[in-house]
């Protein structure tokens, strides 16, 4: 497998894909290219039915495109680089949280005692460390959204895909789970994709939002909020927060 | 975790607790006095002859028949026979209906084929199957184990299937997305959340193995407590009827138990 350094961290080349069922076919995306790079926050916003999570399973590679190319750093992709997060934490309520936050290893039979640390390190490192041996019906909401980011993190993802993780999540949980999840992200330094139908959040978040079409999804607009590193809360009250709004909000309802 | 230190409670939680102490031991004592009543209207309009305890029987008779069944030995003989048959048909149901299950759950296509046969099966009539049961196994104990079987196998393979294909989506999607193999879906996904419903499974085969049990000692048999309930009642003798029925009616609530102890134990919330 050829990996160029320069190359994006994911890249959506003409990807079009057509659904099968009994009553007929259903083109879900057409041409869809967009790309990626290290590091980025992405997020992808779009009405609702158009295909986010479709989105994120073509790039997990858990679906294969009709047509078109998705290359994961240059080459092709393979499932296991990708670190899902769902919109409930899905935590296994028979395991500890500990236990929880080992899955991805265990799936992958990485038995080395330095990636079990690493990832207890990291609980540890984000305040789950007096939970560990506890079952996860003893935890917050946002705690066990946390748990669930920690668990996407332990087995060292190259790209997040997050799938509306925090729409479960009370109103002003959210906003916390949210500026929560953003910095262990931005400090972990990984690259995410997030798709979401909530305007505010994606602006809150992302370098760069993509926006798109009903079926078939398409790209139809890219913007860069230019928020840098500004946390999510911060960039609720920042001036530009409004016009960013309005902007994406208009795309969406052409 | 430190267990927080509770202030005391309050005098009108203490009245709430009280009463509902009051409360459980009302419907405790209801409950046998409701037994005694029973027992003792049934005695008495048999005592008075009233009716003709040869025809109704009486507790003091049903308890003087278990004793000389007993003294005898052949009581035990009797509920061995019977207690052996019923567990080897639960067992092998069990695990024979969970695998079935478990082959449906990883092929599709083997669920789609065999769909029609097992709505068949689960409609007939197991007792219709006595004739072909006698000449095939012969009339020994093999013929109740495997009618015992019968009526198990199917309820325990829909049932776990069931709990199986009800297997969270999103948990599923959750593992694909980590890499794992359908294998490892089934170990670490599918079989743990099914832990409820096998639990479920089994109660309801509990249930399943003594009707087998019964129904096979009706068909064919020399020893049990449903040939004594059927001798019982080729004889006339009521007593000994309802005395192997009383029997039963323990032995199936002490097989019950040990059920539910599972489920208070493994089955969390």
């Amino acid at each position: 497998m050829n990996r160029r350094t320069d190359a994006p961290a994911l890249e959506f080349a003409g990807v079009s894909l057509t659904y099968h069922t009994k009553e007929g076919e259903t083109l879900a995306a057409a041409d869809l290219s967009f790309a990626v790079e290290e590091g980025e926050f992405i997020a992808v916003i779009g009405p609702s039915g158009c295909g986010k999570t479709t989105l994120l399973s073509l790039a997990a590679g858990l679906i294969a495109p009709s047509s078109g190319s998705i290359r994961v750093r240059g080459g092709e992709q393979g499932a296991g680089r990708f670190g899902y997060m769902l919109q409930r934490d899905e935590l296994f309520p028979w395991r500890t949280v500990e236990q929880n936050i080992l899955l991805p290893l265990e799936i992958r039979r990485d038995r080395s005692p330095q990636a079990a640390r690493r990832a207890l390190a990291l609980a540890e490192k984000y305040g789950l460390g007096g939970f560990l041996k506890q079952y996860p019906d003893r935890l917050s909401g946002g705690m066990r959204q946390r748990a669930a980011l920690i668990r996407t993190l332990a087995a060292s993802p190259d790209i997040l895909l997050l799938d509306e993780p925090f729409s479960a999540l009370d109103y002003q949980t959210r906003l916390n789970v949210c500026d929560d999840v953003y910095h262990i992200i931005r400090s972990e330094k990984k690259t995410a994709l997030l798709v979401t139908h909530d305007i505010s959040e994606a602006i809150s978040v992302a370098d760069r939002i993509l926006v798109l079409s009903a079926r078939p999804a398409r790209v139809v607009a890219a913007h860069a909020p230019g928020f840098g590193d500004i946390a999510p809360l911060r960039r609720r009250e920042d001036p530009r927060f409004g016009g960013w709004f309005e902007t994406l909000w208009k795309e969406l309802n052409v | 975790m430190k267990r927080e230190q509770k202030p005391a409670p309050s005098a009108e939680h203490q009245k709430y607790l009280r009463r509902l102490r009051r409360e459980d031991g009302l419907v405790g004592v209801s409950r046998i006095g409701l037994l005694l009543a029973l027992l003792g209207i049934w005695e008495l309009v048999a005592a008075m002859q009233w009716v003709d305890p040869f025809i109704i029987s009486s507790p003091s008779r049903i308890a003087r028949t278990i004793a000389e069944l007993a003294a005898d030995g052949s009581l035990f003989y009797h509920i061995g026979t019977t207690l052996w048959e019923t567990l080897a048909g639960f067992a092998i149901a069990v695990t024979l209906g969970t695998a079935i299950a478990l082959l449906l759950w990883w092929s599709e296509r083997a669920r789609r084929i065999l769909e029609p046969y097992i709505v068949v099966l689960n409609s007939l009539p197991k007792i219709a199957l006595g004739p072909v049961l006698i000449v095939w196994f012969g009339t020994g104990a093999a013929s109740i184990v495997f009618m015992t079987v019968l009526v198990g196998i199917i309820v325990a393979t829909l049932n776990m299937l069931g709990g199986f294909l009800a297997t969270d989506k999103n948990k599923i999607l959750l593992l694909r997305s980590m890499g794992a193999s359908k294998r490892q879906i089934l170990t670490k996904l599918v079989l743990p959340s099914a832990l409820p419903d096998f639990i479920g499974m089994l109660k309801v085969c509990v249930g399943m193995a003594w009707i087998g049990s019964i129904m096979g000692e009706y068909i064919v048999s020399k020893a049990g407590l449903g040939y004594l309930i059927v001798y019982g009642g080729q004889v006339f003798r009521l007593d000994l009827v309802m005395a192997a029925t009383v029997i039963l009616c323990a032995l199936a609530a002490a097989m019950y138990a040990p059920v539910a102890l599972a489920e208070r134990i493994l089955v969390k919330k």
